[in-house]
């Protein structure tokens, strides 16, 4: 029997497929994985690239995560913003981080951007939509400054600036209102701050604070919360209980060791002349 | 109705000051048939880390049986014991191998770690069914009460609460909403895990 | 239709199943043992899917049988019942799964306490004062609820039992007609007449 087994083998288990499709024959559907319902952008500028995203994650109507990382790490220079099944983006950006890494060891260069948008686009249609991952892939290499979106099936976009998600509509009309080649540094920021906000405020799935990170070839910001125009205001009264207010039945307690003293008793020293 | 729903149950963890709190409710059905009021969601994982699973029964067991296993062989290959932070990236990733047919479990991690110092830091994460966490600065929740669970710990949490305080606030916040979830209730039970000890307390509710 | 009860009391597990072998509408037989013993102090009432539960039942059985040939002792009734959940969650994940449910009583004589664990064919276990299977769960529950005494005699107990007989009988459209019962305490499993 596998269970036995102290191996994990790599790669997806489809060990619970029988009985889940058994179970939705019974009629009940499969309960739903949070998503990131999400803006996220990026635009190319001067001597660089900015990308943005917001921190809402969703399960449903909920708002299961107010303050989440959209914007992972890939290398150094290459950041991605993910959009989709958040448990997707998380684990596609890292296998793909950790492969570049690998990547940049065995080759002794720094890897392209390229690169990590073909290894994402040919891990995305192997699975052919299945792995619901919507990726902007930006950052600065050798050939200068790169931006990609990459959609869960596997198809990529090259542009000089892109947004994805459901808040991607709102955001990109402020891009297509304000953009401009070669921008500086500070109205790329500003301009893609501005797309953000768009996304949060115009799209029920975007929400809370905008993170934006500035990757050029020298050097990578990333400005976690760099605004946050929801920020929750002082509650006017404090709601604790006082102590007691719970009945409870039963008690026990468990009590840790927090630190230990040894008191050696008797004998002498042991000889070392 | 979801699978969730099929046997009910919940779970919510909070944060408090040196200390954390983890809570469930009792509850075991079958669909709107109550079967046991005495069905332990929450494990120990180490002597400072606990888990809670709520979801579908059978993954609950199934689901601790494997992070049991994962954990002992942690472990015995580091020669120490595994840290909240590391435990909730097993539990993701566990989760997460299962992406294409996945367990019908929310896991919930409430634990102190340890800081270099020698103090502790209070940790508490969850993640959804197929592993994607959630690292959060002051309550988590889940289960078929969660959006009412969402609610009351929103209104009632607030930081640095004393682990007494963190007692009470944690026990309201669930057993008002599990008061208005009719697949939770039945009993609930609260730990809190403070450096130098754990209190654990059944409280006293409604059973209907 | 298929019904089966178990509640524990003082230093004992009860155990009650239909007798009636059904098959579509037809009572095949009415004399049909669903109560496996599975070791001297552990029983286990099966439900389900007719092949399905003689099957599952005697692979049980044989395999406590084969735990205690190899290891001299016999597993108590927790291990006992996280074994059987193991080998139905395993059993829901193939393409033939076993359809059963489970009431498995014992009497732990290492600790001298009697217990009783629910399972259900998803490989669902809980440990229950008392529990019941099938449609006479929706009567006997809410019954055994205001009249169960985990500190009853076995005489209490048997009528705690006979009421949820007789409220299913009175109840139940399709209630079944015979019951067996056994009984599981420190003296080891005996069949009672009730």
């Amino acid at each position: 029997m596998a269970t036995s087994s102290v191996y994990t083998p790599a790669g997806f288990n489809f060990s619970n497929q029988i009985r889940n499709t058994f179970l939705q024959e019974r009629g009940v559907p499969l309960p739903k994985a949070t998503s990131t319902g999400t803006t996220i952008v990026g635009c190319l500028f001067k001597d660089g690239v900015v990308l943005g995203a917001d921190t809402r994650a969703t399960e449903g109507d909920i708002v299961a995560d107010k303050n989440c990382e959209k914007i992972h790490y890939i290398t150094d220079s290459i950041r991605c913003c993910g959009a989709g099944t958040a448990a997707d983006t998380e684990f596609t950006t890292a296998l793909i981080s950790s492969n570049m890494e690998l990547h940049g060891l065995s080759t002794g260069r720094k890897p392209q951007v390229v690169t990590a948008m073909t290894m994402l686009k040919q891990m995305l249609f192997r699975y052919q939509g299945h792995v619901g991952a919507a990726l902007v892939l930006g950052g600065v290499d050798a050939t200068g400054p790169q931006l990609f979106t990459i959609h869960p099936h596997g198809s990529t976009d090259k542009l000089p600036y892109v947004t994805m998600g459901s808040g991607s509509l709102a955001a990109m009309a402020v891009f297509e209102s304000g953009w401009q080649p070669n921008m500086t540094r500070d109205d790329a920021l500003n301009l893609v701050k501005a797309a953000v906000a768009a996304g949060i405020f115009n799209d029920l799935g975007s929400g809370s604070n905008i993170d934006a990170c500035i990757i050029t070839a020298t050097h990578t910001e990333m400005l976690r919360n760099v605004e946050t125009p929801n920020e929750r205001v002082q509650k006017e009264r404090r709601y604790v209980f006082r102590r007691g207010t719970t009945a409870w039945k039963t008690e026990s307690v468990r009590k840790l060791i927090v630190n230990e003293e040894t008191t050696i008793i008797g004998g002498d020293a042991m000889d070392t002349s | 109705m979801s699978i969730m729903e099929l046997n009910g149950g919940s779970v919510i963890a909070m944060v408090g000051k040196d200390c954390v709190a983890i809570a469930s409710d009792l509850r075991l059905g079958n669909q709107a048939l109550g079967l046991s009021s005495n069905f332990q969601r929450i494990f120990p994982v180490t002597d400072r880390i606990y888990v809670g699973l709520p979801g579908l029964g059978t993954d609950v067991h199934t689901l601790w049986e494997k992070f049991r296993f994962r954990v002992n062989m942690y472990t015995i290959k580091e020669e120490r014991e595994i840290e909240p932070e590391t435990f909730a990236h097993l539990v993701s990733s566990t989760l997460y191998e299962h992406r294409f047919g996945p367990y019908f479990i929310e896991p919930v991690i409430a634990g102190l770690a340890k800081t270099p110092s020698g103090g502790v830091k209070p940790f508490i994460a969850a993640t959804d069914l197929i592993g994607c966490l959630n690292f959060a600065k002051d309550f988590v929740v889940a289960g078929t009460a969660s959006s009412k669970l969402f609610g009351m710990a929103e209104g009632l949490w607030e930081p640095d609460l004393e682990p007494e305080d963190l007692f009470e606030t944690i026990s309201q916040a669930l057993m008002n909403a599990v008061d208005r979830d009719a697949y939770s209730g039945w009993g609930c039970v609260v730990h809190v895990i403070t450096k130098d000890k754990i209190v654990t307390r059944t409280l006293k509710g409604r059973m209907d | 239709m298929e019904t089966s009860f178990a509640i524990t009391g003082k230093g004992y597990v009860l155990v009650a199943a239909d007798t009636t072998a059904a098959r579509s509408i037809v009572k095949m037989k009415t004399d049909e043992d669903k109560i496996k013993i599975l070791s001297p102090h552990l029983l286990m009432a099966y439900s389900g899917e007719p092949g399905d539960t003689i099957q599952f039942s005697e692979y049980v059985e044989r395999n406590i049988r084969l735990y205690q040939i190899r290891n001299t002792l016999t597993l108590g009734p927790s291990a006992a019942a996280s074994w059987i959940r193991r080998s139905l969650a395993d059993s829901i994940r193939s393409r033939r799964p076993y359809a059963v449910n489970l009431l498995v009583g014992g009497y732990d004589t290492s600790s001298h306490t009697p217990e009783l664990y629910w399972i259900d064919y998803l490989g669902t276990l809980t440990k229950i004062p008392f529990g019941a299977h099938g449609y006479g769960s929706y009567f006997a529950l809410s019954l055994l609820d205001r009249y169960h005494d985990p500190e009853a005699s076995l005489e209490e107990g048997i009528a705690t039992l006979k009421r949820c007989l007789d409220e299913v009988a009175k109840r139940l459209v399709v209630s079944p007609g015979k019951y067996l019962v056994k009984v599981v305490d420190k003296d080891g499993v005996r069949e009672i007449e009730i």
